[in-house]
């Protein structure tokens, strides 16, 4: 699963996913972790492998109900018990392989599908790459990782995603009326 | 030892084969895969046919764990491994497609590793063995096979790693030049390339294979183009392959391209996902997007356009600035490197570096994140770029590359040239390929960044300017020979000044594009020539290296016959400074003979060129239209672009007296790259250097400018760049020129006339000509300069740059209305704030300025936009924060009150938010407050006497002060101050109050902010001067009404107020209960300290409305004790009470409270009470004549009648005498109560009665006779009327005689009534006889 910041929308598709009992890592491609501030120009920044648990410290400390209200604060909380920091993409190739990505934004695909044209393919093992477009809410996020949970299980289900990952794609656009991408890539 | 592990291997290889259980199965697999590896290759071989069994294993996951067993053992037995490698071909038909995928995974490691070992084994030992070319026979068994499967039919997941295979074969043996450093680098498994077997190699025939490799690329292509008929992943994962072999391998780019955006036009037909599809060409495009490979980056349009087409404008848009930036980076960082080895850098190419740094950290530096990668792979690209233009270089195998230990065959060439110099290489090689160059040209030129352009152009100024500069800045040389040589430098420099007349004239007509032509033109011309000259004679693979001396030498040749003036000499030493021609020499060497057809064509232009120019008359207007003309007229059509370069060779040249400074500081630096550029050729081709240094010696010119005339030639160059402007409007041309400009400005000294110039050209429309940008451009340039160079140079860039900062901002603020933003905006960006600036800065918001008539030109606005101006660059620049704050705080203090309101808002409202510098503020507005306080103390005689009025008017000297001080205080603080009357405010002069005003109100300001801060305004209160005082209440009530009484803080101060400050807090609390109710929290809060600490009743007034009778009527006798005007306002709160309970205490109430009080019981002297009386009295709309008759008859039946009855009495007949019957019954009361028995009150009746006769008379005939006799006694005038009214017989009869006798209207002798005797009666009746008997 991945996203930007590696906070809302991967984390809670990551929670949803590790519930349902799937193996599975999230990710953000950002260059930092960013949160949303007092305003629209001030956010919070942070940089990959900051602990969730700090993160809820610090915003607590800064504005205990602004960021109750937003609702920042119960998802760093979700988010420390799903695992312990934010983690970058592009800084983790080593986790590898996985069977399939999960992005949700298309500059995240973009990224995920570059970083991995870049690596040496050495393991020759191929790598289901799809993006599914969520706005980075978090209702909408919610939503998503539902969404990506169907996905993942239709998947599951086929004996080779290779043969039918077009009628698998295409089926769930029609089901859900939304839009997917998908790419192939190795590890 | 090795027969015991045999049988045990036997023995779990059997297990595996036979066992019943899968889990088993599996681990004695593994076992015996681990004994295998552990035991000798050869060894382990005798078993490889038992292993070689379980291929028929009906298990999928025994078969998947043989096959990577498999790979394992294989690997490492490579000798004996034949037999293993054809299961793996029997399992690529596997019906699993999971064994069939893990085959062609293993397979393709195995590939490698056998074609690795080919290669090395023949590089090291000259030979190859047996096994392994049986073992290469199967590997290329294995790639057909693996090709079969993915053109035929089958799983698609077989297919896609069959596709990838496929991709890895081509990577393999398609040659790379560019690549080869990546996989040295690497030098695990894909070390392999088809580099290293060029050399002949006994089984591998490079030729072939490359051709096999071509023919797989085919495969793929048309598998590509047959998509309609194959799934979407399939598809993808062909797009992917070709995608990344196109950018690994430039050679098949543009194949790879043409079919990928074929097939983006038919992509309609795909089958499967075609978003996804789509896609995929997309993301290949934007990864062709990030290379950075020349070819790559020539069909950067195309590849835009593309992505345009599928509205991936914006994310093309992205990569190509993320691209740029890398190269810039890249560039830097050669740069940076080159820094750490030559010690004196040169100043020019230094800048640019740091005009980027600059640059990229204003920018966001939301990096995108694979950028290493991508960064080493544009580095990589930059080698590349090098080796292949310095072919000859690079041979002459220069030490320096083996410092980096990267790899021998690639020395750091580019350490060697700046990336300016780069530049210029690759524009040359590109212009000596000719036809096809000229469009990459143009789309390379075009994405040059405009420093770099800049740059290019200084650098190639420079070069010509070298050999003019070079004498001068090296005046010690001895140069005399070569300029007794030279032709009179009389002449030549005014040739030179008319020349630059010519540049305006193009400079209007040049985009950027324009620009570049003429300077490719340019190259071309240096290149040409000699080519020209010599075609005849020789062959032109030898011509080559000659160019190195001669072309230049040709080209200022024309340029002499263009103006008719200049000598052979110049030409020769010209020649010397051309070195840059150099590398494009080199490359030309490479491109086809084409060129040299060209160039005889060329060569004819050139001479139509001159000749049309020569036609022209040289004078400069004619010169002008000459070339003008000669860019237009049709018929010399080929020729205009030619005609255009001697034109612009003339230009540079003219331009380069501009650059003296910088090649002189250049001079060394620049000459050992002469040296090695010349050296290479020389070790290259030995001829070359005879060549040369038959070129060589040729004296160099030596052109004289004496300082007016190097002067005049800057500004007449920039003049004309900067009315160039004035026409070309294009924005990619601009930025060309601001960088080009900045690098002028820099180069001329801080000439006063150059920025006024400058600063007109800005002005001229700030914003729509990008005045602003232009000015940061030359701002930053400076900037750079000044950070970077030398002692000397900087301290001269920054005097340029403070002279030119302050000169444009002064003239921003003349020209420019006030409200523009353009000031702060130029302010907040420019990379250094002088100190002069912010003194400027001080003065617009504080100091008076005066023009030349004296008048005071500072106006409000003036003041809004330079505190507007502080605001932001607080906000923005934190280096001059601290500066800026002074500011704002100066004026938060300064006199004009205007001003100071301003700052005050500024900074309560905007700057105090600021957490980084509340606390300056807060101390600075603290230590105002302090000092206003402690000023004044110290000077007890302002404070405290009336004479002070005096002595201040003497100190200030205006007599006016004091006077209209005191009338001016006095409305300001009656409202709302309580205690005036008393004090004496009249006291305080003007002066006085406004200074403490000017103190004070910024820490008022901020209080609004901070509530808290106020207890300190209640700590200093106590020892505040008056005028002090007097500003703070007259503040007090705008910071308590924006407050509101709930604040915390101020309910906290309230509470607890410090001493002294009682004042204030009655301030406060009337503030507070005066418009609003005031909450049941405060009241308790006030009552408390009432209570408790402060037992002045004053603090009570406020709340007194609010109380009930039960609660005022306690405190009424404090409030008594207060002074009058305070018992007034008490009073009218008392009566006025609130809306919901109405008054406290009815007037009547009041009048009765006020003599209820007892001045022995409650310690209030009698006064206070009868001045109190006389209050309400006053209110005779509040006291009406019926409130006291209610009031009086109250307390007519109070026992013991209140001591100041009577007063009020004779008051209340006083006031109303209409009240009169009332009173006399009032009186008669008092006779039935025997009011003689109260003497007070007997003295107070006798005297009402005397003053209302004749009404009283009834009343005094109700006395007893003793009474009466007394009476009378004292009032004498009241016996004649009394007898008189007494007399009359309806009276007299019913008197008793008693009385009668008293008034002597009967003779008997007067008796005793039965009156009661008192020692008070029996006193008085004494006094009365003794009255009588005086009587």
């Amino acid at each position: 699963m991945v996203c930007s910041s590696n906070q809302n929308r991967s984390m809670e598709a990551h929670s949803l996913l590790k519930k349902q009992g799937f193996d599975v890592s999230s990710y953000g491609t950002g260059a930092h972790v960013k949160l949303p501030g007092p305003s629209l120009r001030e956010p919070n920044v942070y940089e990959f492998g900051t602990p969730y648990k700090h993160m809820f410290d610090d915003l607590r400390r800064k504005d205990p109900d602004l960021y109750k209200r937003n609702g920042i604060l119960p998802m760093l909380k979700r988010n420390s018990s799903v695992k312990t920091a934010p983690q970058r993409w592009q800084d983790n190739a080593a986790d590898g392989p996985f069977d399939v990505v999960f992005t949700f934004e298309e500059k995240v695909f973009d990224m995920v599908v570059e970083d991995l044209h870049n690596r040496d393919h050495v393991l020759m093992k191929t790598v289901l790459v799809i993006n599914l477009e969520v706005k980075d809410n978090h209702e909408e996020a919610a939503i998503g990782a539902r969404l990506a949970l169907d996905l993942c299980q239709e998947i599951e289900a086929t004996e080779s995603w290779e043969d039918s990952v077009d009628d698998v794609v295409s089926g769930f656009e029609k089901q859900h009326r939304r839009k997917l991408l998908y790419s192939i890539s190795f590890y | 030892m090795a027969g015991a592990s045999r049988d045990q291997a036997l023995a779990l290889l059997a297990a595996a084969n036979n066992h019943g259980d899968l889990a088993v199965k599996l681990s004695s697999l593994r076992q015996a895969k681990d004994i295998l590896l552990a035991v000798h290759p050869s060894f382990a071989a005798e078993l490889f046919p038992y292993l070689v069994e379980l291929q028929s294993s009906p298990e999928t996951l025994v078969r998947k764990s043989l096959i990577e067993a498999i790979e394992e053992i294989g690997l490492k037995a490579m000798e004996h491994s034949s037999i293993l490698v054809s299961v793996l071909l029997v399992f690529l038909r596997d019906g699993d497609s999971i064994i069939a995928k893990q085959s062609i995974v293993s397979g393709t490691n195995f590939f490698c590793s056998v074609l690795e070992e080919l290669a090395l084994q023949f590089h090291r030992h000259g030979k190859v063995e047996r096994w392994l070319e049986e073992l290469w026979v199967w590997m290329v068994k294995l790639k057909d096979a693996v090709l079969a499967i993915a053109l035929g039919p089958g799983p698609f997941g077989v297919k896609i790693l069959a596709m990838k295979f496929l991709e890895t074969y081509v990577l393999h043996f398609t040659s790379d030049a560019n690549d080869f450093e990546k996989s040295s680098i690497e030098g695990s498994g894909r070390a392999f390339n088809i580099s290293w077997v060029v050399g002949g190699h006994p089984v591998l025939d490079p030729a072939s294979l490359m051709s096999d490799a071509n023919r797989i690329i085919g495969v793929l292509l048309t598998l590509l183009q047959s998509a309609s008929s194959l799934s979407g992943c399939l598809t993808i994962t062909v797009v992917n392959c070709l995608a990344a072999i196109a950018r690994k391998r430039p050679h098949h780019y543009n194949t790879v391209l043409s079919a990928l955006l074929d097939f983006d036009s038919s992509i309609e037909m795909v089958k499967g996902h075609s978003a996804s599809v789509q896609y995929s060409l997309r993301t290949a495009f934007l990864g062709f997007l990030r290379c950075t490979c020349p070819t790559i980056m020539e069909s950067r349009d195309r590849l835009l356009r593309a992505l345009r087409s599928m509205n991936a404008g914006d994310a093309a848009d992205q990569v190509i600035r993320q691209v740029d930036k890398m190269m810039k980076n890249n560039e830097r960082a050669s740069r940076d490197a080159r820094l750490g080895r030559d010690d004196p850098p040169s100043s020019q190419l230094s800048v640019p570096g740091d005009l980027f740094r600059k640059r990229s950290m204003h920018q966001d530096n939301e990096e995108p994140t694979n950028g290493h990668g991508m960064t080493s792979k544009r580095i990589r690209y930059g080698h590349n770029m090098h080796s292949a233009s310095h072919v000859q270089m690079s041979d002459s195998g220069q030490d320096c590359a083996s410092a980096n230990g990267v790899s021998p065959k690639v020395p750091l060439l580019d350490n060697d040239l700046t990336p300016v110099e780069q530049m210029i290489a690759m524009i040359c090689a590109l212009v000596a390929e000719g036809e096809r160059g000229a469009e990459s040209l143009e789309i390379l030129i075009s994405q040059i960044h405009p420093d770099l352009l800049a740059d290019i152009i200084v650098t190639n100024m420079k070069q010509f300017s070298k050999v003019l500069s070079s004498p001068i800045g090296f005046g010690n040389l001895p140069v005399s020979g070569q300029t007794g040589s030279s032709s009179s430098p009389a002449t030549a420099a005014p040739t030179i000044t008319m020349q630059s007349s010519v540049l305006p004239a193009q400079v209007p007509f040049s985009t950027a594009a324009a620009t570049s032509m003429a300077h490719s033109e340019m190259s071309t011309v240096i290149n040409l020539p000699p080519d020209s000259k010599r075609d005849p004679r020789r062959d032109p693979r030898r011509l080559d290296p000659r160019r190195v001396g001669v072309p230049v030498g040709l080209q200022s040749v024309h340029m002499v016959e263009d103006t008719g003036a200049i000598q052979a000499e110049f030409d020769g030493s010209i020649s010397l400074s051309k070195p840059p021609s150099l590398p494009v020499v080199t490359s030309v060497e490479n491109t086809s003979t084409s060129l040299v057809s060209k160039t005889e064509g060329d060569d004819k232009i050139l001479k139509n060129a001159l000749i049309s120019e020569t036609d022209q008359p040289i004078s400069r207007e004619e010169l002008l239209d000459g070339a003008k003309e000669v860019d237009h007229i049709p018929e010399i059509g080929a020729t205009s672009d030619a005609a255009l370069s001697p034109a612009r060779t003339i230009d540079e040249d003219s331009a380069a007296p501009e650059s003296l400074d910088i090649a002189v500081a250049d001079g060394a630096d620049t000459s050992p790259l002469i040296e090695t550029d010349q050296h290479s050729p020389a070790r290259s081709n030995t001829y070359v250097s005879e060549e040369t240094s038959i070129d060589l010696p040729l004296p160099p010119p030596y052109v004289e400018l004496t300082e007016d005339q190097k002067i005049r030639l800057k500004k007449l160059a920039l003049e004309r760049i900067i009315d160039s402007y004035v026409y070309s409007r294009e924005t990619d041309c601009s930025h060309t020129r601001m960088a080009l400009l900045a690098r002028l400005v820099a180069q001329i000294d801080g000439d006063e006339d150059v920025v006024v110039m400058l600063q007109k050209h800005v002005l001229l429309d700030y914003q729509g000509q990008k005045g602003h940008e232009l000015v940061l451009h030359i701002l930053y340039h400076l900037h750079a300069l000044m950070i970077s160079d030398s002692v000397e140079h900087s301290s001269f860039a920054a005097v340029v740059y403070e002279k030119f900062l302050l000169a444009v901002v002064k003239s921003l603020l003349e020209k420019l209305p006030a409200s523009d933003k353009s000031f702060s905006k130029l302010l907040g960006e420019v990379p250094l704030l002088p100190d002069s600036a912010l003194k400027l800065l001080d003065d617009l918001c504080s100091s008076d300025v005066t023009d030349q008539h004296g008048k005071v030109l500072r106006d409000r606005e003036r003041v809004t936009q330079g505190l507007g101006a502080v605001w932001s660059l607080i906000l923005g620049r934190p280096l001059n924060r601290q500066a800026c704050l002074n500011i704002a705080l100066k004026c938060a203090v300064h006199s004009q009150d205007d001003i100071r309101t301003k700052a005050i808002r500024l900074v309560a409202n905007k700057l105090y938010l600021l957490s980084y510098i509340s606390e300056n503020i807060q101390q600075y507005a603290t230590d105002m407050l302090l000092s206003a306080v402690n000023q004044h103390i110290s000077d007890p005689e302002l404070s405290q006497s009336g004479s002070s009025d005096q002595r201040l008017e003497a100190e200030t000297g205006s007599l006016e002060t004091s006077v209209s001080g005191s009338q001016i205080s006095e409305p300001g603080t009656s409202e709302n101050d309580p205690m005036k009357g008393s004090q004496s405010v009249q006291n305080i002069s003007t002066v006085e109050f406004h200074q403490a005003q000017r103190l004070i109100s910024l820490f008022f300001a901020l209080c609004t902010k901070k509530p808290n801060l106020l207890q300190l305004v209640f700590n200093i209160y106590g020892r505040a001067p008056k005028a002090v005082k007097q500003a703070i209440h007259r503040h007090i009530p705008i910071i308590i009404g924006a407050l509101g009484p709930l604040y915390p803080e101020l309910l906290s101060i309230i509470s607890d107020p410090p001493e002294g400050s009682e004042n204030l807090l009655t301030q406060v609390l009337k503030i507070l209960t005066e418009e609003k109710t005031p909450t049941p929290h405060l009241i308790a809060i006030v009552k408390h300290l009432y209570e408790t600490k402060l037992k002045d009743a004053t603090i009570l007034i406020p709340m007194l409305s609010l109380l009930s009778r039960n609660e005022v009527l306690p405190i009424f006798p404090r409030l008594i004790d207060l002074p009058l005007d305070k018992f007034q306002d008490a009073l009218a709160n008392i009566l006025q009470g609130s809306a919901h309970t109405g008054p406290a205490l009815t007037p009547a109430e009041v009048l009765v409270a006020i003599h209820d009080i007892s001045p022995e019981k409650d310690g209030i002297a009698l006064k206070k009470i009868t001045e109190a009386c006389s209050a309400c009295f006053e209110q005779r709309t509040v006291f009406t004549p019926q409130v006291l008759a209610k009031a009086l008859n109250q307390m007519v039946d109070h026992t013991p009648l209140p001591l100041l009855f009577m007063r009020t009495v004779i008051q209340a007949i006083d006031a109303y005498p209409t009240l009169v019957d009332f009173v006399m019954e009032i009186l008669s009361k008092l006779v039935s109560k025997q009011v003689w028995r109260m003497p007070k009150l007997w003295v107070g009746f006798l005297k009402c009665v005397s003053q209302t006769q004749p009404h009283s008379f009834r009343v005094l005939l109700q006395l007893p006779a003793p009474q009466l006799e007394s009476a009378l006694n004292k009032h004498a005038n009241l016996r004649g009327p009394l007898s008189a009214y007494a007399s009359q017989p309806s009276i007299k009869s019913s008197l008793p005689r008693s009385i009668l006798i008293v008034l002597g209207l009967v003779n008997e002798p007067h008796m005793q009534q039965s009156h009661p005797p008192s020692s008070l009666h029996s006193s008085d009746t004494s006094s009365s006889v003794h009255g009588a008997t005086l009587t």
